[in-house]
Parts: C-alpha cells; structure tokens; sequence
C-alpha cells in the first residue's frame, strides 16, 4: 500500500466526470467507469486511476481533448462521461498519488 | 550444421532469405508516432523488403543493416502498438514475432525499443513487458532534442541503471544518434538456443490481480524510475498548440479540413500535368525512336502497338498516384492525419462507423488492399467488417487514369472559382464525393441491417506536429513507384500482348483483320447488347471485362485497341479517338461505372481472406456491380 498525502476531503469522488471539467483545469482519475476490455486501450495509453488529466481544448464537434504526462489523447465525450475525477487540493497536487481501488 | 538451424521452422518456409547466411535478427518495436519506422529508414536505407507475415496480411518490413564493414544484421520494423493484449491483428502480430512464434521468422536475437522521450513516461508502460522477454535491449530516447527544447530532461545513465538496458539518444528525422543504435547492433551475437516458453502480455507474469490493478502497479514502478532518472516532462509545444488552436478551432477546423482535402486534389491534377506530359513525351519518343529502329514486322507491331500503346498509356499516370502519396505522406508525418481523424470521428460515429475507422478509410485512397488490412486497427469485428465492406467506394489510386483520361478528353478546362478550382478539378472532386456518398450510404444501411451492433469507443493519440522527413517520405515514394511499375511491367504488359495478339486473328490475306472482325471485336461483340443501355461499344467493354484484373488495366486495353486500330493515323491520341466513340453522357456513364463498380482482384481476394469465407466479397461485388450498372444508366439519359 502506498502513502496517501492527499489531505483535503474528496468531495463526492465518484459523483464527478470528465466533462464537467472545465479547460484547463487539471483533475486526479480516480476511477474508470467501464468494462475490462473497453478500458484496457486507455490503461494501455496510462490513462490509470491516480493520473494526472487535464482538458486542454474540444474538437470542432465538442468531444474532449485530454492532456496526459504530455501526451495529447482525443475521446468520445461517452467515453469521457465514464471518467470519474476528483479535483486536486492544494496539497494534493505535489503528493504521491494513491493506488486506487478499480471497479 | 547450427547455421540452418530456426525455431521450429525449416528455411524453406516463408521469408528463409532471412536465415539464409545467419544473420542475427533484431526487432524494432515501439508505439505509434515514436519514429521507429523513420529510424528503421536510416539504418537500412534502400537494403529493406517488403512482404506479408504467412498466413496474415500484415506487412512485414525487413531490411539489412551493415555493421563494422562486413557484419550484417537483420531488422525486423515491427507494427506500432501501446500494449500485448493482441486486441488488433498488429498486436497479435508483434507479440508473435517478439514470442518467437511466427512462421518463417526466428525469434529475435534482441531488440531495440523506440520510445518517443518527449511522453516518455506513457511510453515507458511498454518497457516491462519487453524486458519480460529477457533479451538484449537497446532503448531508444527518440526526438531528444525536442525534449530538450521544450525544457525537459531525463538522466541516460540512472534510467539505463534502474532498467538493466543500454541507452541511446536518437533524433532519427535528421539521423543524430543513430550510430548509437548501430554500435548496439554491432555487439548483437546470435543466440544459439531456442529460448523456450516466452510470453509477452500486458499484464506482469505471476500477478494474479485484476488487469486494472496490475496496470496501476505497473504505472508505479515506471514513475518511480522515470522520477530517479530526474525526468522532466516538456514544457507544452507552443507551436503545437498555436496550430491545434486552429486546426481544432470550431470554425477553422473543418475549413481547414477542407482546404487540405482540396488542395490534394487539386494538386493532383495541376502539378501532375507538366510531369505527365513529361511522361508521355518519353514514352512517345522512345516508341518512335524503337519504330523506327526495327523492320516492319508483326514484332514491331507487337511492341508498338500492344505493348508501347498498352504499358505506355498507364505509365504516364506515374506522376499523379506519386503526388497523392506525397500529400498522403506528408499529412501523415506531420501529425496532421491525427486531427484530421478525430475532425471526421463525429461523422464516422453518424453513419455507423468509428472513428477508427478513418485511417483504412483515408488509405483507400491510395489502394483498398493496403486500406482493408489497415482495418484491423478497428477492434470491433463488426465496425471492422462495415469498414472492410465500404474501403472499396473510396477512389483508390487506381481509378485515378481512367478518371484522368475520361476528364481530360470529354471536359473543358474552365475557371469556375477563379484560379482556385478548375472545371476539371471540379469534376475529380465530384468523382471522389460520389464515392463518399456511396460509402455513407452503404455503412448507413449495413449498419441498420446486417451488422447491428451498440456504437463503440474511440481514442485518438494526437502527436505534436512535426517537419516531415523528405528521406522518409521520399523512400516511401519510391516503394509505391516500384510497386505500381511491377503491376505495369507483368499485369498489364501480359494484358497488353493477349489483347494484341486477339486483334491479328482470325488473318485476313496473310495479314491482321480489320478489328471489327478480329477475335477481339467478335467476343467484344458478344458482350455489347449487355453494355449498349449504358451508351458503351464493345471496346469499352473489354476494357471493363480486362479491367476486373486491375481498374487502369482499361486505359491499356483502349491504348492497345485503338493503337492497333489506328496503326495508319498514328496522329490520333487516345483521347481524340474516345472523343469520337462515346458521347458525353455515355463518358460521365463510364465514369460513374467505376466510382461504384469493384474492378479489382487483388481488393477480392484481400476481403476473402481478411472475412475468412466467400460471403462477404461476393456479396460486395454484386452490390457493387449492381450500382455501378444503374449508376451509369441513369448518367448516361440524364447528361
């Protein structure tokens, strides 16, 4: 088990999803809302419970751009609606990110 | 006696050149966009092949590396993936070839994993996987100067140290570090006992945990040795993200989008013409010139009339298929091709399709076969088999002579947006739409009718733009000229001397028959009360019965009838002469023919093999035939 430095209370950790998130802003993955086989291509791509995502920008038909470990990843706003976040306390944000529990 | 020695395999099965003088075998694997293949490029330059793994359709670029002056080394540019859940056919086939378990390929000696350094970290998710393996590893930090202009940095030493493999920074566009990957190379020895039971899989060996837990697991270690190494991520690329702000703006997007689509085409057919006229005036020249050098013989017909007339007619079409794979090259390299996917992801998803699905697609521009085999990006079997199944509506390569010979002979050049767009352009541009039209459609009804299914996901990893490399591109080029000049050199130069040899018989006072009568005419004949609706004449249609080997087979087929035809007026051109058989409704007919119709072998027997079973390529013929049929007929009373 690792340590968990995040200090501020989480709120509603499962209630918010990628598109809420306005640009820019840069929120934790704590859980991905689909079946195995459906998340493996974005595990593949480090899209993991615990990573850093930040929306930089919507495509011309307003699907989500993400930003992660600098890498540029397009998603369908479905897939995206199955991204639960968590937006980042101010101590959060230099801590170790935690090893999330997955489905 | 060790040295015909391959695992499991004899060397006579397959690609034994491989093994033939035991070369050691390396493997270059890393994701898409890390610049493996640019890197494969510089190190074999010209000494590569190009053929299929057995059984599969993925093709397999192998190529000669030399090594301290007279060591060889083979190289093995493996397809780009970003995991070994073999999901796709090109995952399956890099675990295969990586496990030592495809036939007619050893198994690797070791491997040189290319990660691009400015996403070093995602990248890195490959490396355990890879180490698994238990081979020699070279990694490559690939595009390094980047990540040091955008104000990142990595420490080599600590990152070999924590992985256990040697390091090479590389920036393989302009060639720096490559004789890094090369002294690596030079060390590589030849393994001489067959590695038993290696397996390659995404998820770690002996960790019974859930895929998503061994994943996070997995992500852990690698941020930990990326953060002992003092990785720096990049700073964001301000160039990057100034041309996304447009290339993905909501209005300049699609314009954009747009622009590009037409400036391809109209490329196509304005920078073309100097070359092709270039073309034409060789072949012309060199025809005349070996007239004239041989004696009035049946031979010199043979050579003028069938082959010259036939090869020639096609061979001029060089220039404009380059330029579009120029275009297709360099929309590619440049990172553009991504945005451009993800701009048509939406319209995809309406009619049925995935976003994925985009690049087989955009392929099938350039050639179906290569485009259906590049369908096995789409993991959904039944997007995968819609895709397969409309590939073929897209204007391939191949329709580009017989749309270039049609457009230039029946329609006018005339300025109909200024000096933007042409009459001529105008029509190609209708040509291509028609084939969308068609492709819509038909995904459209599929979709609601044989291949039902929930729509299904679509991700899309966007590369920062970057200056595409002219040696790459250029190398490219060269394959698809040599591929299209073999098919004119064997398909339509055997084409050509069959035709040919049909107009001399049955001989009528010792000599050729009027081409009416000869056997070419009366079988060409027999098939005319079948065409006739569509306003064509038995010359039109052998070349449509010819023409199912490959599309432009029937620009050679007319070049070979009518040069034979008009062997005494040497002056009348193809075009003239078609100006004086078809009508111009009946050439917007023909045309409209070969948007629809499937007149190629090669995209029939792909579809075979790539749906397993008969079911679905017969299917698409006749509905194709069936369309292109009524197409024409309906062209043909309206213009």
């Amino acid at each position: 088990m690792r340590v968990n430095f995040n200090s501020g209370p989480p709120a509603k950790p499962l209630e918010l999803r990628l598109p809420a998130i306005p640009l820019r802003q840069t929120v934790e993955l704590v859980h991905i809302d689909l079946p195995a086989d459906q998340a493996e291509p974005l595990l593949e791509r480090g899209v993991l419970p615990g990573c850093k995502i930040c929306p930089v920008r919507s495509s011309p038909s307003g699907d989500p751009i993400i930003s992660i470990d600098g890498s540029l990843i397009a998603l369908r706003r479905e897939t995206a609606a199955c991204l639960c976040v968590r937006l980042l306390s101010a101590t959060g944000v230099a801590g170790v990110t935690q090893l999330q529990e997955a489905s | 006696m060790g040295q015909a020695h391959c695992e499991g395999e004899g060397p006579e099965s397959g690609v034994a050149l491989l093994d033939a003088d035991g070369a050691p075998l390396v493997a270059l694997i890393g994701p898409p966009n890390s610049g493996k293949t640019t890197l494969f490029n510089r190190l074999t330059g010209l000494r590569q092949k190009v053929a299929n793994y057995p059984g599969v359709t993925v093709e397999k670029h192998v190529g000669r590396v030399e090594v301290d002056g007279d060591r060889v080394i083979d190289l093995v540019d493996l397809p780009g993936v970003h995991g070994f859940s073999a999901r796709s056919l090109d995952e399956k086939v890099t675990r295969d070839v990586l496990e030592g378990r495809m036939p007619g390929l050893r198994a690797p000696d070791a491997l040189v994993l290319i990660v691009d350094s400015t996403r070093l970290e995602s990248q890195l998710m490959l490396v355990e996987p890879v180490l698994e393996l238990d081979l020699p590893t070279l990694l490559v930090l690939n595009m390094s100067d980047e990540l040091d202009a955008r104000g990142g940095r990595v420490d080599d030493d600590v990152l070999a140290r924590r992985l256990g493999v040697r390091i090479a920074r590389t920036d393989a566009r302009d060639g720096k570090g490559v004789e890094g990957v090369r002294a690596f190379l030079g060390g590589v020895q030849r393994r001489e006992a067959a590695p038993s039971g290696r397996v390659v899989t995404n998820v770690p060996r002996g960790t019974p945990l859930p895929m998503m837990d061994a994943f996070t697991q997995r992500r852990h270690r690698v941020r930990e040795v990326v953060r002992e190494a003092g990785f720096v991520p990049p700073g964001p690329s301000a160039a990057s993200e100034r041309l996304d702000s447009i290339c993905l703006h909501r209005v300049w997007g699609p314009l954009v989008f747009f622009a590009v689509v037409v400036l391809v085409f109209q490329s196509i057919f304005t920078w073309a013409t100097p070359l092709i006229d270039g073309v034409d005036a060789l072949v012309s020249s060199s025809g005349e010139w070996v007239s004239a050098a041989l004696p009035d013989s049946w031979f010199r017909s043979l050579l003028i009339d069938g082959v010259w007339a036939g090869v020639g007619s096609v061979v001029v079409f060089l220039p404009q298929i380059l330029i579009l794979f120029l275009f297709l090259g360099i929309l590619e390299d440049s990172g553009y091709m991504a945005r451009a996917a993800v701009i048509a992801d939406r319209m995809m998803c309406r009619v049925g399709l995935q976003g994925r699905a985009f690049l087989p697609l955009l392929s099938g521009y350039a050639c179906a076969v290569p485009a259906i085999l590049a369908a096995r990006t789409v993991d959904d079997e039944r997007d995968r088999l819609a895709t397969i199944f409309v590939t073929p509506f897209m204007t391939c390569s191949a329709r580009l002579p017989v749309y270039a010979l049609l457009i230039a002979a029946f329609i006018p050049e005339r300025q109909l947006l200024g000096p933007v767009l042409g009459q001529r352009a105008a029509v190609l541009l209708g040509l291509y739409g028609l084939g969308i039209v068609a492709a819509v459609g038909t995904a459209f009804l599929l979709k609601r009718t044989l291949l039902k299914a929930k729509p299904s996901s679509f991700l899309m990893e966007l590369p920062p733009y970057r200056l595409p490399s002219l040696r790459s591109i250029g190398l490219r080029l060269l394959d698809r000229s040599r591929v299209f000049l073999r098919r004119a050199g064997t398909i339509i130069f055997a084409v050509a001397i069959v035709l040919w040899t049909l107009t001399q018989f049955p001989r009528v006072d010792g000599g050729p028959p009027p081409i009416d009568d000869s056997a070419l005419g009366r079988s060409g004949q027999l098939i005319e009360p079948l065409i006739e609706p569509l306003g064509f004449d038995w010359r039109i249609g052998v070349g449509l019965v010819t023409s199912l080997a490959a599309r432009e087979v029937i620009v050679g087929t007319l070049g070979t009838i009518y040069g034979v035809e008009d062997a005494t007026d040497t002056s009348l051109g193809l075009q003239d002469a078609l100006r004086q058989d078809l009508t111009l409704g009946a050439a917007i007919g023909l045309l409209v023919f070969f948007v629809f119709a499937l007149q190629c072998m090669s995209t029939v027997a792909v579809m075979r093999r790539e749906t397993a079973g008969w079911k679905w390529p017969v299917l698409q013929f006749s509905y194709m035939l069936l369309l292109a049929y009524v197409g024409a007929f309906v062209a043909v009373r309206v213009f």
